[in-house]
């Protein structure tokens, strides 16, 4: 017995070492999410789906600033607003007074595609990484690893996809991607497809998410100042916008009441160049982040968002 | 609680540890410890359903004593049939219910009489089909006098719910795993360490080859509709994989976890695949079910005694019976039937007990003859697969269609975007797979041994190769087919 069970612990013990090592080995190109797991909490906050994931870059607004921001947008499939992304952007936030926050939105991200677009049963991103784990600060974060890598743990050795980095304040970058017009054109037209033909047929405003939306503004508050942003999406992806919700600016006004500010940049949507027409590419990306910084400087030097821009 | 999963990684060695640390060994709190554990195990996944567990438990426990002290025949016989409607009664409530309702329902309506449909929304419990098979064997083994009624209440629910076999076998018979509750069991270095082996086989067999399988089958079968013979073919070929690594990989699991508690599991899988024809196949399969089913149904209707007719009768009876075990779909019974018809040729010419012995026995290159008759074998067994798979009796036709159509020679390019490696990567690791299963093919299980196991650094770089293999190459988790069963 005493024989069988020291072979086996030796057996294990590089086994165990080596799944303990991996985990420090997790990072950046592992999956497009779990750096956003492993930082500390944090003060400055931007949060929304992977508009401004990718679009935001909190190296651009800390240089315009002054403030560390910490991008923690995931997808539209991941962290629409709702109690998920709540309760896990509560876990993210270090509770600092005097933080400012970024909180891009747009009619996806308080859309259900359920039947009944308030069961919270139903909602799309309850099984997500965002729903599922429970610690959002840890390094390395096993927890995460072993809920949302489903097994897939050589991708922490080899990198899952070579075009995607996430970069340690949160921004995700895309890059080495093929950006000649006719490549660009083919993304746009399979993602438009894809919107018309699936999110469109399905996506229902939530009170629900609204509600979620107006929680997550109203905790920011708490800690300091609170930034609404719609960024720019490509003329075809603004059409269907349009379709799904019309009235998004009069649907959120409650919202932009209770802000420090909402900046629409749908209506420069053209000054900026697309991956697949909905999200920024990285050029693209610091320069409307640039736009931002501006922008909240001239707010929080007291001037209106059009004398802003 | 799923065998490959961190939940198992922690109960295993928590409960070996309790198990042995067992002052003096004592072999009450040993079976009770294990009872708890079953119970535990089952109720991880719903314990909602430990109940029918200990139903099924406490009925045949009692009928058994109650055989054990009954002379009279008619009263006997009466205490088998309660048992038989119990048991069989779950199982047809809770597995064929619904099958029987929609069944019923279509056959008056065509008919022109026309009948409401009243489905009710019957949750499966895991495990049901394997452990009524097993408490229903006690019963008609105490009643036949072939083994004495246990008289341990906890030595029989321990037998019952024994955690490594509870939710998908091998289903074992009380003759063979009741006198181990019931007998001291110490602990065997060897054995152990051969359980070890085994668990880490059948969790290659699962993870590396059976999930990945499943990956590619699922695809095909996704679009079905639309990709040619060749895909469809090729999807056959994977899930034969599938199902066998799936399987057979949890029988390895379960039968290597009881060695470590000192326990002996029947042989569940005997490399099926390398059968040289399908009788053979079929004592190399499942083998604790299709000896269930020899002992208790097939030999009873007077199994390959008699005249030609009740030969047929017999066979077919079997595989239908054996194919409707597996599910309440009509797939699985024709799957059954068609069993029986690769099957009933063998038996008219009495050629179904020609390959007893363990293929190629004198030689690692087979001759050319026994190789032809092993692919002719799997082909069998494929096809047939095809309606284990389908969705539907007719979609299993559709896709037999395409398979042996022009669109077989046909280049037809999937995208296989949401698998997690390109079916050629698979097919080398199913080679690979074959090699070793084909070179383990006289043991127990494949890596049982080798004669390189003699040079430490080798065996113990072998099982290092093995786990590294399970970490590199996982496909993306499925859940054990058989549970559903």
């Amino acid at each position: 017995m005493k024989r069988f069970i020291k072979l086996t612990v030796l057996f294990l013990i590089p086994v165990v070492l080596f799944l303990f090592g991996l985990g420090f080995l997790a990072g950046g190109t592992t999956d497009p999410f779990y750096l956003r797991f492993t930082s500390p909490p944090q003060k400055n906050l931007i949060v929304g789906t992977s508009k401004s994931a990718q679009g935001i870059q909190p190296e651009v607004l800390e240089k315009e600033l002054g403030i560390a921001f910490y991008n923690y947008s995931f997808t539209v499939s991941h962290s629409p607003y709702g109690r998920s992304y709540f309760e896990s952007i509560k876990k993210k936030h270090n509770k600092e007074k005097g933080g400012t926050f970024i909180v891009s939105v747009d009619p996806w991200s308080i859309s259900s595609y359920c039947h009944d677009p308030n069961d919270e049963s139903q909602f799309r991103e309850r099984n997500s990484c965002v729903a599922i784990t429970e610690n959002v600060n840890a390094f390395p974060n096993y927890e995460y690893l072993y809920k949302n890598l489903d097994g897939n743990y050589r991708h922490i050795l080899i990198k899952a996809n070579d075009k995607i980095l996430l970069h340690n304040d949160g921004w995700l970058e895309v890059f080495d991607i093929d950006m000649s017009s006719e490549e660009v054109q083919k993304r746009v037209t399979k993602k438009v497809k894809n919107y018309r033909s699936k999110y469109l047929q399905q996506a229902k405003l939530s009170q629900v998410r609204l509600h979620y939306l107006e929680q997550t503004i109203s905790y920011f508050k708490e800690y300091g100042k609170v930034y609404l942003i719609r960024l720019p999406v490509s003329s075809s992806i603004y059409a269907i916008e349009n379709e799904l919700m019309p009235d998004f600016d009069s649907i959120i006004e409650p919202m932009i009441e209770m802000s420090n500010g909402y900046l629409d940049m749908t209506p420069f949507n053209r000054d900026y160049i697309y991956t697949d027409g909905n999200h920024l590419y990285s050029e693209s990306g610091a320069k409307a982040s640039q736009f931002i910084a501006d922008w909240m400087n001239g707010v929080s030097r007291n001037l209106k968002p059009s004398q802003a821009e | 609680m799923l065998f490959n999963s961190i939940e198992f990684i922690l109960f295993l060695p928590l409960v070996f540890g309790c198990y042995w640390l067992i002052p003096n060994r004592k072999l009450s709190y040993q079976n009770l410890l294990i009872l708890v554990a079953s119970y535990f195990f089952y109720g991880w996944w719903d314990w909602k359903f430990l109940g029918l567990i200990l139903f099924s438990t406490i009925v045949d426990y009692s009928i058994g004593i109650f055989l054990s002290r009954s002379h009279k025949k008619i009263a006997r016989k009466l205490l088998l049939w309660i048992s038989i409607l119990v048991n069989i009664g779950l199982l047809g409530f809770f597995k064929y219910y619904n099958f029987f309702i929609e069944n019923f329902t279509l056959a008056f309506n065509s008919i022109g009489i026309h009948v409401n449909q009243s489905s009710l929304n019957i949750i499966l419990p895991v495990g049901i089909s394997f452990y009524t098979f097993q408490t229903l064997s006690y019963t008609i083994d105490v009643y036949r006098q072939n083994i004495k009624a246990t008289h341990s209440f906890l030595s029989f629910a321990a037998f019952v719910s024994f955690f490594p076999q509870l939710v998908a076998g091998p289903i074992e018979r009380a003759s063979h795993l009741l006198p181990q509750f019931e007998n001291a069991r110490k602990f065997d270095y060897k054995n152990a360490v051969n359980g070890m082996r085994q668990i880490l086989w059948g969790l290659f067999k699962k993870i590396v080859i059976a999930d990945n399988a499943a990956e590619i089958v699922n695809q095909i079968y996704s679009q079905s509709g639309e990709v040619s013979g060749n895909s469809l073919a090729l999807a056959a070929f994977f899930f034969a994989f599938q199902i066998y690594g799936d399987f057979s990989g949890y029988s390895d699991i379960a039968i290597g976890t009881a060695r470590l508690f000192g326990f002996d599991l029947k042989q569940n899988f005997a490399f099926p695949y390398f059968s040289r024809n399908i009788a053979e196949f079929w004592r190399r399969w499942h083998i604790s079910l299709s000896t269930w089913f020899r002992d208790y149904l097939y030999i009873p209707l007077g199994g390959s005694k008699g005249n030609i007719l009740k030969k047929i009768r017999n066979t077919f009876i079997i595989f239908l019976v054996s194919g409707f075990w597996h599910g309440a779909n009509w797939t699985f019974i024709v799957w059954g039937g068609l069993n029986a018809l690769f099957f009933l040729p063998l038996l008219l010419t009495e050629k179904n007990r020609k390959y007893l012995n363990n293929v190629s026995d004198n030689s690692n290159i087979p001759p050319f003859k026994v190789f032809m008759q092993i692919i002719f074998t799997f082909s069998l067994t494929c096809i047939a697969w095809i309606f284990f798979r389908a969705d539907s009796v007719h979609h299993a036709f559709e896709i037999i269609n395409r398979i042996f159509s022009k669109s077989l020679i046909q280049y037809s390019g999937i995208d296989f975007v949401g698998t997690r490696f390109h079916p050629l990567t698979v097919l080398v690791l199913i080679c690979l797979f074959i090699l070793v299963e084909w070179l383990g093919r006289k043991q127990q299980f494949a890596i049982e041994h080798f004669r390189f196991y003699r040079i430490k650094s080798l065996k113990y770089g072998f099982y290092y190769l093995i786990l590294l293999a399970i970490f590199w190459f996982n496909g993306s988790p499925q859940e054990f087919i058989y549970f559903q069963f």
